[in-house]
């Protein structure tokens, strides 16, 4: 239930905020490179995230500690074969240590959360507030394509870029590590517009934002279920399901999707422009 | 007897007359017939000698055949000669100019007619997203005709379906942004 995976899922969280972090430091030399006509990452909106980094590695550095010990607990139940032995009381002790860790998982998360949700919720409205003047108000459809296609027009081949977000199902940590792909190759060369990075930003946030809610609302009501079922000491399917919950928003499950193939523009080649070409 | 003489004349006359008006529309309807040649350059001469002597109605026909051959014989220089082939048509007045750009971007440009505009987005764009998008999608369809298959450029449709997507993305997260402001000055 509570496997070693865990303590690499929070290593690879780590990793992706990170990755949160370096975005943060390069998107100004990308931004210069690319050249945009639009201005989406202010200095305000880059303090926004880099402080949504900082406080989801705080949150990640605290848990990683507690899920290892869950993880050593877990082996010692499993290894002193207390699956299905009712009534041994070294097993019983085990099982009651083990709720009490998961407790205290939860204390985290819930102390937690709520300086997350306000980070989250602040590099939201930044970001919203930037997309809705600066592409909202200050482009027109045609420019929209041209500001667009012009900084696509020089990327790097598609299989080094981040595939574009889906509808749902994408994780926080997943998409930072994503970015963290995007900013490994804009070293190389330009890389994707910073409408669509701005983009694909605003709407993560908006949806961890939709998932730390949710999870807050399940852990208050996992942690009144553990401690009514402190006197089992069994690792119950409840707080299986909350622990799901934590690692969805942290340390979700990698979705490969496969991006439709676009080789590389070749800028030397000399092509037909037609006069009636927009 | 002279009166029924010159009911029976009036009556041959108007046979001959409708035989004769009848061939000449069934020789319009053959001087106006799509292109049979498989060679582009051909086709578009026989096309444009078509426009030139009254077969102008037929002329999205034309442009439609003409993209047939293109896809059945793909090569690079297929996107120059429609295009040539719509400037001239522009010039012979039978299409506007902005038909013909229109015509001309849709099948063989990266950038998509359907999302035009001089407002801002939030406007312009935002109220109508769905059926904008909608109409982007239609489009790269005849991007890959025009582009894939008749002017073998695979590059410029990849361009074209991955402006798509990144305009999908953009327009969904400005989109939110402008309902949120509009309901941020509502609330005020």
């Amino acid at each position: 239930m509570f496997n070693r995976s865990a303590t690499s899922s929070v290593s690879r969280c780590i990793n992706a905020w990170s990755a949160s972090l370096l975005l943060v430091l390069c998107l100004p030399v990308f931004a210069d490179k690319s050249g945009p006509v639009v201005r989406l990452f202010p200095t305000t909106v880059l303090e926004d995230i880099r402080e949504t980094g900082q406080v989801a590695e705080a949150m990640e550095n605290s848990l990683q500690d507690v899920i290892a010990r869950m993880d050593m607990q877990q082996q010692l139940y499993t290894q002193s074969l207390c699956e299905g032995a009712e009534g041994d009381q070294g097993c019983d002790r085990i099982g009651k240590q083990l709720g009490a860790t998961y407790l205290e998982m939860l204390n985290v998360m819930q102390e937690r959360l709520p300086d997350m949700e306000i980070a989250v919720n602040n590099t939201r409205a930044s970001l919203e507030k930037r997309l809705r003047e600066e592409i909202g108000y200050r482009t027109t459809p045609t420019s929209l394509q041209d500001t667009l296609l012009g900084e696509v027009s020089a990327a790097g081949p598609e299989k080094d870029r981040p595939a574009l977000r889906g509808r749902s199902g994408i994780r926080l940590s997943d998409r930072f590590q994503k970015y963290y792909e995007l900013v490994a190759t804009t070293r190389e060369g330009p890389g994707r517009s910073l409408a669509v990075v701005a983009s694909d930003i605003y709407l993560d946030m908006n949806e961890a934002s939709q998932l730390i809610a949710a999870t807050q609302q399940e852990i208050s009501r996992a942690a009144l279920m553990e401690q009514l079922n402190q006197s089992f000491g069994l690792i119950t399917p409840e707080m299986s399901a909350v622990v799901g919950g934590v690692k969805e928003i942290l340390f979700g499950e990698t979705m490969d999707r496969s991006s439709i193939a676009a080789p590389p523009y070749m800028i030397g080649e000399s092509e037909f422009v037609s006069p009636l070409a927009m | 007897m002279s009166r029924l003489k010159l009911l029976s004349t009036g009556c041959v006359a108007g046979l001959i007359l409708s035989i004769t008006a009848g061939c000449a529309s069934q020789q319009n309807a053959d001087a106006c017939n799509l292109p049979q040649t498989s060679d582009l350059d051909r086709a578009i001469t026989n096309v444009e000698h078509n426009l030139a002597t009254g077969c102008e109605h037929r002329f999205h026909d034309y442009f439609q055949s003409l993209l047939v051959v293109a896809a059945d014989n793909p090569h690079s220089n297929n996107r120059m000669l429609m295009s040539d082939h719509l400037v001239r048509s522009h010039e012979q007045g039978v299409i506007s100019k902005r038909q013909a750009q229109g015509l001309y971007n849709r099948y063989f440009s990266v950038k998509f007619v359907s999302l035009q505009g001089e407002y801002n987005t939030c406007s312009q764009t935002c109220p109508v997203r769905d059926k904008v998008m909608s109409d982007m999608k239609a489009e790269l369809q005849d991007k890959e005709l025009g582009l894939m298959r008749a002017s073998a450029d695979s590059n410029s449709y990849y361009r074209a379906d991955n402006l798509l997507k990144e305009t999908d993305l953009v327009l969904e997260a400005t989109c939110r942004a402008c309902a949120a402001g509009n309901r941020q000055v509502s609330q005020q």
